[in-house]
């Protein structure tokens, strides 16, 4: 038999061999390892980093923080929607990063409660900071324990965007103020070939809408007890349903919303297959120049009798808070210094002008390049708002609310149906 | 040699199921040169430029070269320990006829009855326990033993297939049992042996779950499946820009695929030659 030039002696010892280098190199002398509990690096995990709006902007402040503090260093971990999940295991394996860049909702609603963050009230005045803060902006983040749930910090308007000249051509003179008037409205784009209101009735997008025109007839209290609850059975909240369904049955929905997502709504927008979305800044920001300078923001239409005197809009102070860890509480001198960086002036404006967001935290600052950014931000009493529901429906009840959107985006689902679809969601 | 009227039908089918296949993966790379605009608004279109933009963006947006890099390194030593340990299991329980060697088979195809997600909890368990939670040490161990029921079991029933008269002869010859396995088994089952890299590379490479939990978010250890997801914003995805990105994690997968895959196919033919 020939004799092979790799013996079992060999093989061992290039296994061994293998062994010996490769697998420190993949373990402990490696990045995450090392600086999770070093003093000297801040560990934050955020949303922003890649291509999400603002990602430029906060890895130029990244920058910036950096240079101004030689001593600190900063490692930026980035997830999208399985942060909150990754940060809870992190959590679990007490590994997890001192300071969460993410918003209020679902799973996040729980993290005070359990622990997995700390109450920042006392740092936020012991920094110095809540002057900074938008009232409004504190309230949303307080949870009914007193206790400041993170340091807020992007906020949102959500108005209508009306395309102006789609409108006007298609010989609608007046941005709609009440239902009949936006029935009629889309009849007029429909018989144009322009689709009328663009919503992703398979997403979030669709989830907030449905929400704003359901509390067309139910005050702030109201709406709170049926998105705590899931109890759609006031009269408030069945003739809400019966206005949506209304509307959805007249047309005033582009084709088969129940399949759309966001981003198929942003993109009927920006292209002008539709004439009116209901965007939150972020998605105004996006809408192109060609678009944005005969676009009109207001908002949605109301029905007679409805509680409020004036079309609504949603307004969130929740979109972004820095969260503290229970590991950044060991590292808290390097956390008040980052925070109190991203709290600084200069720091806040470049968000608002160089990434059109809108900021929980006071500024002068105007979104000169985001018009339609600017003009949401602009819209104050002119509107009524409604309340959005993120905080108060409980997390097991958010994936199940919408897949309910998307029944209830369903043309001829009858408004009995849609009730029954969203108080199943919170069983 | 001549096709009559009677394959027309066939070549029709043929040819419709070849455009079934390729017009998703037109419409896919079509798309990494386009805007979102494009995309949605005409989604067959050819792109109005095929500039690289979208591909730089996705590169140095969510550092796809590192994670390439970190892709590679744990699906490489995953598959060399996965082959080291299957290798001897399956050369042995091919060649026992007792009852144990039938029970711990048995127990190896046991496997396949776990669904992956099922095991996610004591997993993380483990690997907080053992200190390696945030490493990629976990990942290149454990990846191994998910793919060992199903690497033992193929390397058996290949291994099977060698009659017993060559070991006979390579015995008469003075060899060793790590001799027979080394010069006799393993090379005619060389297909066995490319099936099985083939297949656990597809599932080590792509493997997004565990290695997002267990490895978690660091740009210098993720894996490019855990990488590429942080291209899709919650608010306004720009799916030109996605679908760039996948593109450039998939050519080491097809670069391997296409590789491997005519090994596999000549090592069957050379094979089927010895026999």
């Amino acid at each position: 038999m020939r004799s092979s030039p790799l013996t079992r002696r060999g093989l061992l010892a290039a296994g061994c061999g293998l062994a010996a280098t490769t697998l420190p190199a993949l373990s402990g002398c490696s990045a995450l390892a090392a600086s999770e509990g070093a003093p000297d690096t801040l560990v934050v995990h955020s949303q922003l980093g890649t291509t999400a709006p603002g990602s430029a902007t906060y890895l130029r402040a990244l920058d910036r923080f950096r240079a101004e503090n030689p001593g600190l260093k900063v490692k930026n971990l980035v997830n999208g929607d399985d942060l909150a999940q990754v940060y809870e295991t992190a959590r679990l394996a007490r590994k997890e990063p001192d300071v969460v860049m993410v918003n209020l909702y679902d799973k996040t609603l729980a993290w005070t409660d359990v622990g997995a963050t700390v109450d920042v009230k006392g740092y936020l005045d012991d920094w110095g900071l809540r002057e900074r803060v938008l009232p409004q902006a504190l309230a949303a983040w307080t949870d009914g324990r007193d206790r400041l749930r993170a340091f807020p910090y992007f906020a949102t308007n959500w108005p209508v965007a009306y395309n102006r000249a789609l409108l006007d051509r298609a010989g609608v003179t007046e941005i709609p103020a009440t239902g009949d008037e936006l029935i009629r409205a889309a009849r007029k784009l429909r018989a144009k070939g322009t689709a009328p209101v663009t919503v992703g009735g398979n997403d979030w997008t669709g989830q907030k809408l449905l929400a704003q025109i359901i509390q067309t007839f139910l005050t702030e209290d109201e709406a709170r007890h049926a998105y705590s609850s899931g109890d759609f059975g006031s009269r408030g909240a069945r003739q809400g349903i019966d206005y949506f369904v209304e509307l959805r049955d007249s047309g005033v929905f582009t084709d088969k919303p129940q399949g759309l997502t966001s981003d198929s709504m942003m993109t009927q927008f920006n292209t002008q297959t539709a004439a009116i979305e209901s965007a939150m800044s972020s998605a105004l920001a996006e809408v192109p120049e060609r678009v944005a300078r005969h676009t009109d923001v207001g908002g949605w239409p109301l029905a007679d009798g409805a509680v409020h005197d004036k079309p609504t809009i949603l307004r969130s102070y929740t979109l972004i808070g820095f969260w503290v860890s229970p590991n950044g509480t060991k590292k808290i001198d390097a956390v008040e210094k980052f925070l109190r960086f991203m709290y600084r002036a200069d720091t806040v404006s470049a968000f608002i002008t160089e990434s059109g967001r809108d900021m929980a935290v006071r500024s002068d600052a105007l979104s000169t390049d985001f018009p339609l950014v600017a003009a949401a931000q602009r819209l104050g009493s002119d509107v009524g708002q409604a309340l959005l529901p993120d905080v108060y429906v409980p997390p097991t009840a958010n994936q199940p609310l919408i897949t309910a959107t998307s029944t209830s985006f369903t043309r001829g689902v009858s408004a009995a149906r849609v009730r029954a679809a969203l108080e199943a969601a919170y069983r | 040699m001549k096709f009559g009227k009677r394959w027309i039908p066939a070549h029709l089918l043929v040819w419709s199921y070849a455009v079934l296949l390729l017009v998703p993966l037109y419409y896919f790379l079509a798309s990494a040169f386009k805007s979102n605009e494009e995309i949605f608004a005409h989604p067959f279109a050819l792109p109005d430029s095929f500039g690289l933009g979208n591909f730089s963006t996705a590169f140095s947006s969510a550092d796809l070269g590192l994670a390439v890099v970190n892709s590679a390194l744990v699906t490489s030593v995953a598959l060399v320990l996965t082959l080291a340990l299957a290798l001897p299991a399956a050369f042995a329980l091919a060649r026992s006829t007792g009852r144990l060697a039938s029970a711990v088979e048995k127990v190896f195809s046991l496997g396949f009855l776990i669904p992956t997600f099922a095991a996610l909890f004591p997993t993380f368990l483990l690997a907080a326990a053992t200190g390696l939670f945030h490493t990629r040490t976990f990942m290149v161990l454990f990846l191994p033993a998910t793919a060992m029921p199903l690497s033992v079991v193929i390397l058996i029933q290949f291994m099977r297939t060698v009659p017993r008269e060559m070991e006979e002869a390579a015995r008469m010859d003075g060899a060793s049992t790590y001799a027979v396995l080394r010069h006799v088994y393993a090379p005619m089952c060389l297909p066995g042996i490319a099936t099985v890299l083939l297949l656990n590379f597809l599932t080590f490479w792509n493997e997004y779950l565990y290695s997002l939990v267990i490895i978690g978010p660091d740009p210098a250890q993720r894996t490019v499946q855990v990488a590429l997801p942080t291209l899709k914003a919650i608010t306004g995805t720009d799916y030109g820009v996605l679908t760039a990105g996948t593109v450039l994690t998939l050519v080491p997968v097809w670069i391997v695929y296409t590789v491997l895959q005519r090994r596999m196919q000549q090592a069957l033919v050379s094979g089927a030659v010895k026999m």
